[in-house]
């Protein structure tokens, strides 16, 4: 335990910025087709290579689009999102997205043939012996090595986010992409899954870039690196905050400081 | 983590056989063979008719020369020429229910037509679409096809429309992120993810054309054409064979429960097991 704290600390290795969010806007028609709601408004931001970098804001403040903005799955209003400088246009194996929905796994298929399933995908020509042992690899690393042979309906909540951030993992992304993995568990298991999440990107060689959004304080503080916070209606930027004490135990004095800070930032509504 | 123990699959496939064929197997069993043996009593007791009211025994002993048993192996004859009806109407059914899922998943009208086609359907018993039948194509066999397909039709392509049409966004979202092209995405991704709906729509489109097609070849036995499991029986009734009609009777329900475990088998080898089960 003492030595993945030690981990968790980490920071990323320096690294250019691989997402450029370049004054974006997102409209949305209304509903019954009566004017435009505005989800996104003007943000530019960069998410550096290698950090976990916190999308936090209230509910209903436009993260959630944003995240599936940088995914490809719905086009920018104006301005343009860039990774590796090319502009994103549609869906792609290099931006995995992590739901929300426990219903993200192949229901047929079991927990390592899921992450089988995954790299197969990404890696056509790999024989399906070495897709296999690639997969138990990172069932093994997000702890699920018990369940492997188990289909996603025997597994708890936790354990299908495992499953998810296991085959998103391991088809090696540019960026994962998490769009409130966490926000259906319970408190402690919430906790448990921040902590791991933590280890498994420690436990990488090259770190992960990955795009989390919350709108949990706690969890921004437990698990960014950089800390974006968004206001609501429509979405803005509002402010960005460094968090040098990222994995620190959550009682940590500068953690305190940091979430008493955000969360006064996510009450106001200015 | 606290986990409560799951069978692992070696576990669960081993448990498998005792689950379809064991499951409260036992008390069925000892309440069919006394309901065989009131059956006997009541008969021999009672000093019932025994050419209008045969005993049990005296059944399935012609059920069992009628299946080649010491006897003729005549039923083989009858039940392959029903199942050769319904495996038709079956696939005929499949093709025209898929075709017209493509057009009602894809259009919004197509879908309006076929919930009101459905709804008119639904509560008409095919069966009462077969004089015009006769009318149509005579007493032939695609008279016996036509109120088959159209007893098997309409469950199945609702069944399927629905499946199609609850796929779960997350499920279609994962495929794109994944970069699956059409076919993949039909086979990978919306075919297993319908296959609850699929499976269930089957069984209940199976189920009533069995009861149709028995029907149908009833209605032909009174004309003497046709050759079926219910031609059959109505041709034991003719010539007052009454046991092998029992037989008869007898035959169509164990080869209905037969077809019934079948489409129960591949419902507990797919979507029983990844818990997507829809009844």
């Amino acid at each position: 335990m003492t030595a993945s704290v030690n981990c968790a600390t980490e920071q990323p290795q320096p690294g250019g910025d691989l997402v450029e969010i370049d004054h974006v806007s997102i409209v949305f028609p209304g509903s019954r087709g009566r004017g435009t709601v505005v989800a996104v408004e003007d943000v530019s931001i960069s998410i550096r290579r290698g950090e976990k970098f916190l999308i936090l804001g209230p509910s209903g403040c436009g993260k959630s689009t944003l995240l599936t903005a940088i995914g490809g799955f719905i086009p920018v209003s104006a301005g343009e999102i860039r990774v590796d400088g090319k502009p994103v246009t549609h869906p792609s194996m290099q931006r995995v997205l992590i739901f929300q929905d426990f219903g993200q796994l192949l229901p047929w298929r079991t927990v390592t043939a899921n992450v089988a399933w995954a790299i197969g995908k990404r890696w056509p020509a790999m024989s399906p012996g070495e897709r296999r042992g690639r997969a138990m690899q990172y069932v093994e690393l997000v702890g699920l090595g018990p369940q492997a042979d188990q289909y996603p309906n025997t597994l708890s909540g936790g354990q299908k986010q495992r499953c998810a951030i296991a085959r998103a993992f391991a088809v090696e992304p540019e960026i994962l992409l998490m769009d409130e993995p966490f926000g259906a568990l319970d408190a402690i298991n919430r906790e448990r899954m921040q902590f791991e999440l933590n280890r498994v990107w420690a436990a990488q060689e090259e770190k992960a870039t990955i795009a989390f959004v919350t709108h949990d304080v706690n969890e921004a503080v437990h698990l960014g690196h950089r800390i974006m916070v968004m206001s609501r209606g429509p979405g803005r930027l509002r402010a960005l905050r460094d968090n040098p004490g990222v994995g620190s135990p959550p009682h940590d004095g500068a953690a305190m400081a940091l979430v008493d800070e955000l969360r006064d930032l996510l009450k106001d509504p200015t | 983590m606290s986990t409560i123990e799951v069978p692992t699959t070696g576990a669960r496939r081993a448990g498998l056989f005792s689950q379809v064929i064991n499951a409260g197997a036992m008390k069925k069993l000892i309440v069919l063979v006394m309901l065989a043996l009131a059956w006997e009593a009541t008969v021999r007791l009672l000093d019932v008719n025994k050419l209008l009211f045969p005993p049990f025994s005296d059944i399935v002993s012609r059920l069992f020369q009628g299946l080649g048993l010491g006897g003729s192996g005549e039923l083989w004859s009858y039940i392959w020429e029903t199942l050769s009806v319904i495996l038709q109407s079956f696939a005929i059914s499949i093709v025209i229910a898929v075709v017209v899922t493509g057009l009602a998943v894809s259009n919004r009208w197509m879908r309006e037509v076929l919930s009101v086609m459905t709804g008119i359907f639904q509560p008409l018993p095919s069966i009462a679409l077969l004089p015009m039948a006769i009318l149509w194509f005579g007493f032939s066999r695609e008279s016996l096809i036509f109120v088959v397909v159209m007893a098997m039709i309409w469950p199945i392509a609702s069944s399927l429309t629905v499946g199609f049409a609850t796929i779960s966004p997350t499920l279609l979202r994962l495929g794109r992120n994944y970069e699956l092209g059409r076919t993949a995405m039909m086979w990978e991704i919306l075919l297993p993810a319908a296959l609850p709906m699929m499976i269930s729509g089957l069984r209940v489109g199976w189920g009533f054309g069995w009861r149709t097609v028995v029907a149908a070849e009833l209605v032909f036995g009174a004309t003497g054409t046709g050759g079926g499991i219910g031609w059959y029986i109505n041709n034991s009734r003719l010539f007052m064979n009454i046991a092998d009609g029992f037989a008869g009777i007898l035959l169509v329900i164990i080869v209905g429960l037969l077809t019934e475990s079948v489409f129960r088998l591949v419902q507990h080898l797919t979507t029983h097991k990844w818990g997507t089960e829809s009844f």
